[in-house]
């Protein structure tokens, strides 16, 4: 049954990639300048070459020419529109335009696999945190512990990840010479400042959220019966709050996930740390049509697993929900 | 039990990962870790076009040619030696006979040969292939025009002669043969491995360093070439670190972790400054504002003169802090043709002079002072100046803003755009100035090689880096005639008279200052001159440390 409604999401996300895939060509094509536009200004014919190697010598969406020619086939397939789908048919992103000797696909897979790990590492900071974090403050509700931890939870939440980066340097860093100010280099100690950096928004989330829950839970009918029939304080936290308070940062957890991997641009620039964040951004400023689109279709593929994970999720850890 | 069992493992499987790997990059005297600052788009010579690749090309590849730097002049490198003909028009240069690729084979005129041929084969689509214009038949061949490669002026004529022939006389032609996008390449090595020829593993070159790791965006490793023909570099290793943002580079700086940092965060050069390790020194490069000349007021050359003089650079280079050079020339300060006195300097009581020949008159009008034209009655339009986002741009433009204002008593609006938005902008402006919205840009200018022609030849009426709109026959004969004349004081003249025409008669551009460049390096690192092709020879480089530490 699951099986199947996984196969079934699937197969509706095809069409709204394809939509994607579609609304980002275009929306590329019509922002001005183009990815070989620069302050040295290349001779028309050197341009004509670029723009020929890089199938940018075509109409973008339909051939005019061809239809007046009576080729009413080649009217769609002779446009740089139709040579980029057919590409992408085939897995085939095609060269960058910036680092010319790169396809964008080794790009994406050498930069990838270091977002992930930096946003897994932090994702995972912020469960070991977080959770911790959530019931303590429930547990010791409106005392001393709970506003401090729910202030630090707050800040986290407000602090811009770069303020936190470099607050953290100046300290770890600088002043006091324990951490590397920068770079992903193996070794541990590269990795703690930007996984803290980074993950200390999803521990203030978490956190907050478990908090919440936990409250939630320890008022209802089955903790008191729990408590008057004398269970231990420890046992009764463990076994049956913070069990049923998981659901809610459970469901959390896929989102938390892709925003993590996919939204650390500030964390990998401030860090130096080679992941693929940074190319969303520095793609586009540099027109590299190529590199956006295979980064839009990484990006909205996690977001669509992440989607499908989620509701999945639900229905394994409350039984009451059924897939349709 | 069992689950916190389980829990504790995947806790202390996580965290062993972390700790497992403690493999460190030591700092020794036979290391250097250097910031590139950014990935190089590729070290394929005949593709590249920017300074980050051209300097690891530099130090992985030699040319025929090299610079002797800081005195930029042209010195023997794979070339022992070099004649040009008595026309000017052929060039023959004598390699040396014990220069080895990394495999061992031997490097010939037949590896320079395949090189620039491939810089203008259309094929390749090589975006500087417009440097080998001069050679004969170059240009007709890139633009498919000329098929038969035999006709080109580019032979071998043995293992180690080759011989280039030109169109036509060009004085600075000799500097091409020192250009990184011609550096000898091996056509066995890049047609079996197309593009990833460059990659460590496929890789061949004939300079002082190998490149032995390159994990894309991240880090580069250079390591000696033990087979070097010249004298070998003086560390075993550089590390060159791609740390693009700025503040963190002087972080890793400050804790040593990286031991040459260039281009430091604006803000804290002011206090970087009182650093002994703070270097600076100018390079060949101008920073200008461009008028677009055939768009109202500007199409008259008294605003034009007017503006420009109501201008002090100086508040400019002292608001910078970056000890650029304040200039009226421009062709930089260390090339030919490099004369201060060229250029309207800043002279207020002249600017407004300027101003009523142009036709306008100075009114009062509700307490401010405004310029009326004298027939129309129309008051002076506003004045909009546009540049591309950026904190140090924004300052300069602000600050000639106030100086109009102020000195001149013009209104000044600015904007400014996303470079590509920008670029595309100018472009626009060069063939429609009335439909963009604005009057004044600015751009800046390094040179690709040292000879004043690459800044005179921007303002032609026929370059395609004229975003002024401006043209004048009389300059475009001067810069021609200046191309092919080869004794240097004659060239020196006419560039004088040329720039006149540029900066002083039509006042087409308006230049602000030459640029610096600042570095950081503790003086444990030796044998580094900062130079104005703002080049880095690596080899030359070595380290006493201190203490070396781990």
């Amino acid at each position: 049954m699951t099986l199947v409604y996984i196969l079934k999401r699937l197969a509706i996300s095809i069409p709204v990639l394809w939509l994607l895939v579609t609304l980002t060509f275009l929306f590329l094509r019509i922002v001005p300048g183009g990815p070989f536009d620069q302050d040295k200004a290349l001779p028309p014919h050197i341009k004509a070459n670029l723009e020929k190697e890089f199938d940018l010598d075509k109409p973008v969406v339909w051939n005019t020419k061809k239809w007046s020619e009576g080729h009413y086939i080649q009217f769609f397939t002779e446009t740089q529109y139709f040579y980029a789908m057919k590409k992408l048919v085939h897995g085939d992103l095609g060269p960058s335009f910036k680092y010319r000797t790169r396809r964008v696909t080794d790009i994406i897979l050498e930069s990838l696999p270091v977002s992930i790990e930096l946003g897994l590492y932090a994702v995972l900071f912020a469960f070991l945190l977080g959770i911790p974090l959530g019931i303590l403050s429930a547990h010791r509700h409106n005392t001393w512990i709970d506003h401090t931890s729910m202030f630090f939870a707050i800040s986290g939440v407000t602090l811009p990840s770069f303020l936190i980066a470099v607050i953290l340097i100046y300290f770890f860093s600088i002043q006091w010479g324990m951490l590397p100010a920068g770079l992903w280099d193996s070794g541990f100690e590269y990795k703690v400042l930007p996984v803290v950096a980074l993950g200390i928004r999803p521990v203030a989330i978490i956190a907050r959220l478990m908090r919440a829950s936990v409250l939630d839970v320890i008022q209802a009918d089955y903790i008191r019966t729990a408590r008057a029939k004398g269970l231990a304080e420890f046992p009764l936290m463990m076994k049956h709050v913070v069990k049923n308070s998981l659901i809610p940062v459970i469901t959390i957890a896929g989102p938390l996930v892709a925003a993590v991997i996919t939204g650390s641009f500030v964390i990998e620039h401030v860090f130096a740390i080679p992941g693929m964040a940074k190319h969303f951004i520095q793609a586009v400023t540099n027109r590299d049509y190529t590199l956006v689109m295979g980064v839009t279709i990484v990006y909205a593929v996690f977001l669509i697993v992440a989607n499908i994970t989620v509701d999945v999720m639900y229905s394994v850890v409350d039984p009451r929900i059924k897939l349709s | 039990m069992k689950k916190s069992l389980y829990f504790i493992l995947c806790f202390g499987l996580v965290f062993s990962t972390f700790l497992g790997c403690t493999k460190k990059h030591k700092l020794d005297n036979e290391t250097l870790v250097f910031n590139l600052e950014t990935e190089p788009p590729t070290v394929d010579p005949t593709k590249t076009t920017d300074t980050t690749s051209s300097l690891v090309i530099e130090n992985l590849f030699d040319g025929l040619l090299d610079y002797d730097l800081p005195n930029l002049t042209v010195v023997p490198k794979v070339a022992k030696s070099w004649d040009i003909s008595k026309n000017a028009l052929v060039y023959t240069f004598h390699l040396r006979d014990d220069v080895t690729w990394t495999d061992g084979k031997k490097v010939t005129a037949y590896d320079f040969e395949y090189s620039w041929k491939r810089m203008i084969d259309p094929k390749t689509a090589a975006e500087y292939a417009y440097f080998l214009f001069d050679v004969k038949g170059a240009k007709d061949f890139n633009q498919g025009k000329l098929k038969d490669e035999k006709q080109l002026g580019i032979q071998a004529l043995n293992d180690t002669t080759f011989q280039v022939t030109l169109a036509q006389p060009v004085a600075y032609f000799i500097h091409v043969a020192t250009f990184p996008g011609l550096m000898p390449l091996r056509r066995d090595v890049i047609e079996k491995h197309g593009d990833k020829w460059i990659e460590p593993q496929n890789i061949v070159t004939n300079g002082p360093f190998i490149l032995t790791k390159w994990k894309h965006d991240y880090e580069m490793i250079l390591t000696r070439n033990e087979n070097y023909f010249g004298p070998k570099a003086k560390l075993k290793t550089i590390r060159c670190l791609m740390v693009t943002e700025q503040s963190t580079a002087l972080s890793l700086y400050q804790t040593k972790k990286l031991d040459i940092i260039r281009n430091l965060p604006a803000l804290e050069i002011p206090k970087l400054k009182t650093s002994a390790d703070y270097r600076s020194g100018n390079f060949l490069g101008s920073y200008y504002i461009g008028f677009l000349t055939t768009k109202y007021p500007l199409d008259n050359k008294y605003v034009r003169r007017a503006i420009t003089a109501a201008i002090d650079r100086n508040q400019i280079t002292d608001l910078l802090e970056k000890g650029d050079l304040a200039t009226t020339s421009i062709i930089p300060k260390g090339l030919l043709g490099y004369n201060e006195k060229i250029g309207i300097p800043y002279n207020v009581e002249e600017a407004v002079s300027w101003m009523k020949k142009a036709g306008y008159k100075l009114q009062d009008v509700e307490g401010e002072k405004q310029w009326v034209d004298t027939e129309t009655k129309k008051p002076f339009p506003t004045i909009t100046v546009t540049f591309n986002t950026n904190e140090a741009h924004k300052t300069v433009i602000e600050n000639l803003q106030q100086q109009w204002k102020k000195n001149l008593y013009i209104p000044v609006e600015i904007n400014n755009q996303e470079w590509k938005v920008y670029i595309d902008s100018l472009h626009s402006a060069r063939k429609t100035p009335d439909r963009v919205g604005f009057h004044i840009f600015r751009l800046g200018w390094v040179a690709d090689y040292p000879d004043p022609d690459n800044f005179m030849s921007l303002f032609t009426s026929y370059s395609d880096n004229n975003n002024t709109g401006w043209a004048n026959p009389k300059f475009d004969a001067l810069v021609e005639k200046a191309k092919v004349v080869l004794d240097p004081k004659k060239r020196a003249k006419l560039y004088d008279q040329a720039q006149k025409i540029l900066l002083e008669e039509d006042a087409a551009i308006l230049p602000i200052y030459i640029y610096a460049h600042q570095s950081m390096w503790r003086d444990e690192v030796q044998g580094i001159a900062l130079n104005p092709l703002d080049s880095w020879k690596l080899d030359e480089i070595w380290v006493q440390r201190k203490t070396a530490q781990k």
